[in-house]
């Protein structure tokens, strides 16, 4: 159980499902008072009326802007936000910075009891980005897949030849020009479409 | 071939750094950019201090903030190039700028503007009704420092009349469409967008307030111009080219096909060059407004940093309650602007741009109502506002 259960915590995320995993990944740990916001209008009026001790936001939002400028006007809120983030602990910052998120707690909470919240964010946001990559990773090599038998078909059609001669044949071709197979293949696709 | 990786928020004041990128300026001094679009201020100064950018399109009043500390851990940055002056208008929705006629003031000038609103609030306020929110971009900007010198003009307290809040540029349509706010002081092409859009009318060109207002800088973390004064300087030699071309009407065509590209600005071509030549569609019922110099990226001496600009927007600061006084801070925030390094890149004053002799004007920012703004006696500009 962490120190303070009680923190309330709000996410601000762009993406749902990035907000879902953290949300989770907070409930976990045994924070029970998580808020997901999701509008991108009147956020301040929202934070005002949920007055969050900790606030965790993903740096592709541009409403961070509006979150920073409660240390300007502390009317608008209860108590004054802070950054988390001092000049003493700046690997935290870049860690964060880097895996894409930002967080900002209200002035006067120890630094060491929203650490743990922090580190879970940054190792969360780290795992979605590992996530996408893949997800991107796997759609390109679909993608390229899909080039590659097009091709294929094509020169069996116009070069009657079987599956794997045709195949081969751009491989070599590939390996002679020192190109990336896929490359060939969208060569062959292009000068077909030409030639039609 | 150096490498720099130079962050921007689409606006057309990034148009010097987008040509110097997109047109051969960077690589004839022997350096390659690398744009990245950013979607806040807060962002682009973080990823500058940990950095993942080597400079920024940065607001001016944003940079000083960094390095005194103010709002955020203390990040010392460097403005050695000035990106533009003026550039911003302040919009409102349709049914304010209705009230604000009704009073009979003229809305044709920005005194007349700002007596008009003081009217309107001092009536919402007694007839019961709620308070108008008015946006800018960040707290610290020139937007809000505009925003703020108009309420005063009009006789009326920032923090307790009106509200005053953040949003972003590309928000700004939908909240006056939703009434969330009621008006809003931003850069360019965003007036010009909710004009389109039909939810809002120009109210003020920000050269009605200011002729030569600071606006964006190119801001540098210091351990870079430190570290490597070479690079910079070559830095700010093609950026001084690119300036130069961004304002030959010759190129105009080319720079806002460029602008209008969805990598950069991403809005209508029109939209851009109406910017550019400062005739922008203010709207139905309201007076024509245009000027010149409603955006300036390189004539007159723009794109060399004055310092006395550095200590106006220190002296905003002030006036706004963002940061005490001290003569050590304003001292400081000036010593953010380094004149010295862009003399030093350009050898210059560079040929047929020399800056205006400091002797000339009295007030560096031009200040067109209100109280003016003099930068060789700071206490005493503030302590004519009652802020010192």
């Amino acid at each position: 159980m962490p120190a303070d259960p009680g923190l309330k915590i709000v996410i601000v995320d762009e993406s749902p499902l990035r907000a879902a995993i953290l949300d989770e990944g907070l409930r976990e740990a045994g924070y029970v008072n998580v808020i997901c916001l999701k509008e991108r209008h009147n956020l301040l009026a929202r934070l005002h009326a949920i007055d969050p001790d900790v606030i965790v936001i993903d740096l592709e939002t541009p409403s961070r802007d509006v979150v920073e400028q409660m240390f300007q006007v502390s009317r608008e809120v209860k108590r004054p936000v802070a950054m988390f983030v001092d000049q003493s602990d700046s690997s935290t910052i870049e860690a964060a910075i880097e895996a894409g998120v930002s967080a900002y707690i209200v002035d006067g909470l120890k630094k060491e009891r929203v650490k743990p919240i922090l580190d879970m964010t940054i190792s969360r946001f780290r795992a979605f980005a590992r996530l996408r990559a893949e997800l991107e990773q796997t759609r390109t090599q679909l993608e390229e897949r899909k080039t590659i038998d097009r091709a294929k078909g094509l020169l069996m059609r116009l070069k009657d030849l079987d599956e794997a001669t045709a195949y081969a044949l751009m491989r070599r071709t590939a390996m002679n020009e020192k190109k990336r197979l896929v490359d060939i293949a969208q060569s062959i696709i292009t000068a077909a479409e030409l030639l039609k | 071939m150096r490498r720099l990786a130079i962050g921007f928020i689409p606006l057309t004041d990034a148009a010097t750094l987008i040509a110097c990128a997109e047109r051969g300026f960077a690589t004839a001094e022997g350096l390659e950019i690398d744009l990245h679009k950013e979607v806040s201020w807060a962002n682009i100064r973080d990823r500058l201090n940990v950095g993942l950018l080597d400079g920024a399109h940065m607001l001016a009043p944003l940079a000083i903030a960094s390095s005194l500390g103010l709002g955020h851990v203390r990040v010392p940055l460097v403005a050695a190039f000035a990106l533009n002056l003026n550039g911003g208008a302040i919009t409102v929705a349709p049914e304010l700028h209705a009230a604000m006629a009704a009073t009979g003031e003229d809305l044709s000038t920005g005194a007349g503007t700002a007596r008009a609103l003081g009217t309107v609030v001092r009536a919402r306020a007694s007839a019961g009704q709620e308070q108008l929110t008015f946006s800018s971009v960040y707290s610290f900007s020139t937007h809000t420092y505009a925003l703020r010198h108009l309420m005063e003009a009009g006789g009326l307290d920032p923090d307790r009349d009106v509200r005053l809040v953040v949003v972003p540029p590309s928000y700004t349509v939908e909240n006056l469409r939703s009434g969330l706010i009621h008006g809003f002081c931003v850069g360019s092409p965003w007036n010009s967008v909710a004009v389109e859009a039909g939810v809002g009318r120009i109210a003020l060109l920000g050269t009605e307030l200011f002729a030569r207002a600071p606006e964006k800088v190119l801001g540098v973390h210091a351990r870079f111009a430190n570290a490597e004064p070479d690079v910079l300087r070559r830095l700010i030699r093609a950026l001084e080219a690119a300036a130069r071309w961004c304002e030959a009407e010759e190129n105009r065509a080319d720079l806002v096909r460029l602008l209008a590209e969805p990598r950069f600005l991403g809005v209508r071509a029109d939209l851009i060059e109406r910017t550019l030549t400062g005739r922008p569609d203010v709207g139905p019922g309201g007076a024509a407004r245009s000027d010149a110099d409603f955006l300036v990226l390189h004539r007159g001496g723009a794109t060399r940093p004055d310092p006395r600009h550095a200590l106006w927007i220190y002296a905003q600061m002030v006036r706004a309650g963002q940061a005490g006084y001290t003569a050590d801070a304003a001292r400081e925030a000036q010593a953010v602007y380094r004149p010295d390094l862009y003399d030093v890149a350009l050898d210059a004053p560079a040929p047929g741009n020399p800056p205006p002799a400091p002797a000339m004007e009295a007030d560096p920012v031009g200040t067109r109502f209100g109280a003016p703004f003099d930068a060789e006696d700071l206490e005493a500009y503030l302590a004519g506002l009652g802020r010192r």
